[in-house]
């Protein structure tokens, strides 16, 4: 057990942390009573589930995030009368202790403290914007679980089911971790592992997360916060059945021939189950490693194009959003093929979904300016544009904009311009700022495609025909969007 | 009547297997040990010869199944585990093997090994907790631990272990995964209390 002088180290502790805390002018100007409520939260024990054991309240990195939490709850209830806001606050205090509870979703949680240190000017009003665009990470196993969970799904161990299986995992999967083996039949593959019990903690931190985000039960957009979390917590779900996500692999893979140079790897359903799932393995590098490799702008174009056809593909023919386009998803092969890894995070468009989406893309491309209005304040969840804040379309619509603008540009499009990147960073934050947030769940996945996307394009600093792409593509839409 | 050796092997092995059958279909608490001589074709008294109460029959399986979780493990075991991950394969293996005695299992284990003080203390029970706890300590003097842990550790173990059979029987979970993930939260704990450090190869123990 550790012993040291609690007096010195609370005080030293307290310090970092009121210079670390977010300042509310008015209020708090010194954070002295942010950090003594977080102090006062974090010194009480909460018990924690076996996937939180490493976390602890007590680090000074939980509490600057859970001070950050508080201030951004505060700030929501700001305005409330005196009575209910001595109510919202102590419920605020009850319900920031269930922050120490959270497994699965703790290290998005920590993230989006970190996220909102780096940025203080920022204040994101709406918890699922940020939740959904961040990863997750379940926590290592051993080899003996992995055995475990290969005698449950097969009856046999790992070295029996494959000619070679390798001990340890080469990579962290959100919700379990992959490790390579060979087929008895020589093939090369990537067997993904979910870890056991997974769902079942993923349903308690939701539920946590909506005690969490109580105190913000009075404010006017509460119900459809709680329609994102379920929106969130359905496609977390979805991620624990590997069948589903081995069904989305097949169908996505059938769409992509020699030619397109993109792959997407071939599903063994005889060594595939709900909770575990063999692929092809395929040999090449991610985002990281190819520019590491100090790429040449070509090469960056040709990545960034077949990047462009893959989604849009996926977009036109199964109606799909990819909605966890992170960097680890992509392989760049070394004989220039792109592959596609994963598709647990797919978010299936409904046609009523896919209709709305259509009528705006048209009004944009046509500027049809009144209907642009009408799709947006209907996907917005308004009856009727003049319900709306001017102010509210206006941001909206500039965002809207900057989505749309590589559609309308003829020629070489470069993604790797900073200031189109910031633009958009900006005009998303600051839809969040002023709480123009409302929507359909759908939004969720659909800014996290197109932010996620375009973060891997700018990253690779690279250009593609993206208007001519996307005339090829949406030529060969499955349904087209209807007459007015 | 003198029978044979093979006869007497194969009348054990009936009754086991009968006994198995209906403690399932009945629940242990309502079979007899007539039930189970009728099942097995053997005269009630003739039971008594071989298991001297429905008890040590009953524990007579969960012993034999803990047998065979130990060569599951000694046969399985790589070499490469570090400590945690043996004694997660060691008790995973053994947990295996008495699945198909799940749905009975609660109060044979309730019978034979409280930890409680009992007026008589079931000869089987007592054998199969120490032959689990000298698998487990060879398992850790293995990891470079050249002490015993006391008897402090011990007892801290064995109620670890009896936390996880107890919920591993009212485990309701597919495969009973919830139950993996509190073996591998608790021997994560009990190798970290018994190496002071949170370390896993034990070398800050050895001497």
């Amino acid at each position: 057990m550790q012993i040291d002088d609690g007096k010195t180290t609370d005080a030293l502790q307290m310090k970092i942390l009121l210079a670390a805390l977010p300042k509310e002018s008015a209020t708090d100007p010194t954070g002295q009573q942010l950090a003594q409520l977080i102090n006062r939260i974090a010194n009480k024990k909460v018990p924690v589930n076996s996937f939180s054991r490493i976390w602890t309240l007590g680090s000074l990195q939980a509490k600057v995030t859970l001070g950050y939490f508080a201030y951004w709850l505060r700030s929501r209830f700001a305005d409330a009368d005196e009575r209910q806001r001595l109510r919202s606050e102590a419920h605020l205090a009850a319900a920031l202790q269930l922050f120490g509870t959270m497994g699965y979703m703790r290290g998005a949680v920590m993230k989006i403290g970190q996220l909102l240190a780096n940025l203080p000017e920022v204040v994101p009003e709406e918890f699922a914007e940020v939740l959904s665009a961040l990863h997750f990470e379940a926590p290592p196993m051993h080899f003996a679980l992995v055995r475990e969970v290969f005698l449950d799904e097969f009856g046999r161990e790992p070295e029996e089911v494959f000619a070679f299986f390798d001990r340890q995992a080469f990579a962290a999967a959100s919700l379990g971790q992959v490790h390579r083996a060979r087929l008895k039949s020589g093939e090369e593959v990537a067997v993904k592992i979910q870890y056991p019990g997974i769902a079942r903690t993923i349903k308690a931190d939701l539920r946590n997360l909506r005690l969490l985000l109580q105190p913000l039960c009075l404010t006017e957009d509460w119900q459809n916060t709680l329609d994102k979390l379920a929106d969130i917590e359905r496609m977390l779900l979805m991620e624990t059945d590997y069948d589903q996500e081995a069904s989305f692999g097949k169908q996505a893979r059938v769409l992509f021939t020699d030619a397109d140079r993109v792959v997407v790897p071939r599903v063994y359903d005889e060594y595939s189950t709900k909770r575990v799932l063999t692929t092809e393995y395929l040999r090449g590098c991610h985002l990281d490693d190819f520019l590491a490799g100090n790429p040449s702008q070509e090469e960056r174009d040709h990545f960034t194009t077949l990047l462009t056809v893959a989604t849009f593909r996926l977009y036109y023919r199964l109606h799909w959003f990819l909605a966890d386009p992170h960097p680890g998803n992509f392989i760049f092969m070394e004989d220039g093929r792109l592959g596609m890894i994963d598709f647990g995070c797919t978010r299936a468009m409904t046609d009523e979904e896919w209709l709305l989406i259509c009528k705006l893309e048209r009004a944009n491309l046509e500027r049809d300016e009144a209907c642009l209005n009408r799709v947006i304040a209907k996907a917005c969840l308004f009856d009727d544009p003049e319900e709306m804040e001017p102010e509210r379309l206006e941001i909206l619509r500039s965002g809207l904009n900057w989505n749309m603008e590589p559609w309308l540009k003829d020629g070489l499009f470069d993604f790797g311009e900073r200031e189109f990147f910031m633009r958009g960073i900006e005009s998303f934050m600051e839809m969040t700022r002023k709480r123009y947030t409302r929507g359909s769940p759908l939004y969720l996945w659909s800014n996290r495609f197109i932010f996620g996307g375009r973060a891997v394009c700018y990253r690779l600093k690279g250009r593609c025909e993206f208007r001519k792409i996307h005339q090829q593509e949406s030529a060969a839409c499955l349904h087209p969007a209807p007459e007015q | 009547m003198r029978i044979s050796e093979q006869a007497k092997q194969e009348n054990r092995a009936r009754i086991l297997e009968k006994g198995a059958e209906l403690f399932i279909a009945k629940g242990y608490e309502e079979c007899t040990t007539r039930d189970i001589a009728t099942a097995a074709g053997l005269a009630a008294g003739t039971l008594f010869n071989y298991f001297p109460s429905k008890e040590t029959l009953a524990m007579t399986m969960v012993s034999e199944a803990f047998k065979m979780g130990r060569e599951d493990f000694m046969r399985r075991r790589t070499g490469e585990e570090d400590l945690p991950e043996d004694l997660f394969l060691f008790i995973a293996s053994g947990l295996r093997r008495l699945r198909p005695l799940r749905p009975f299992i609660g109060p044979v284990l309730e019978r034979s090994l409280s930890p409680f003080p009992r007026k008589t203390v079931c000869p089987e029970g007592e054998a199969a907790r120490q032959e689990h706890l000298d698998a487990v300590q060879e398992i850790i003097a293995s990891h470079g631990f050249t002490q015993a842990p006391d008897y402090v550790a011990v007892t801290m173990y064995w109620s670890l272990y009896l936390g996880i059979l107890a919920f591993w029987a009212n485990d309701d979970s597919p495969n009973q995964e919830a139950t993996q993930a509190l073996v591998d939260y608790s021997i994560r704990m009990f190798v970290q209390v018994i190496s002071g450090t949170g370390g896993v190869t034990g070398e800050a123990n050895a001497d």
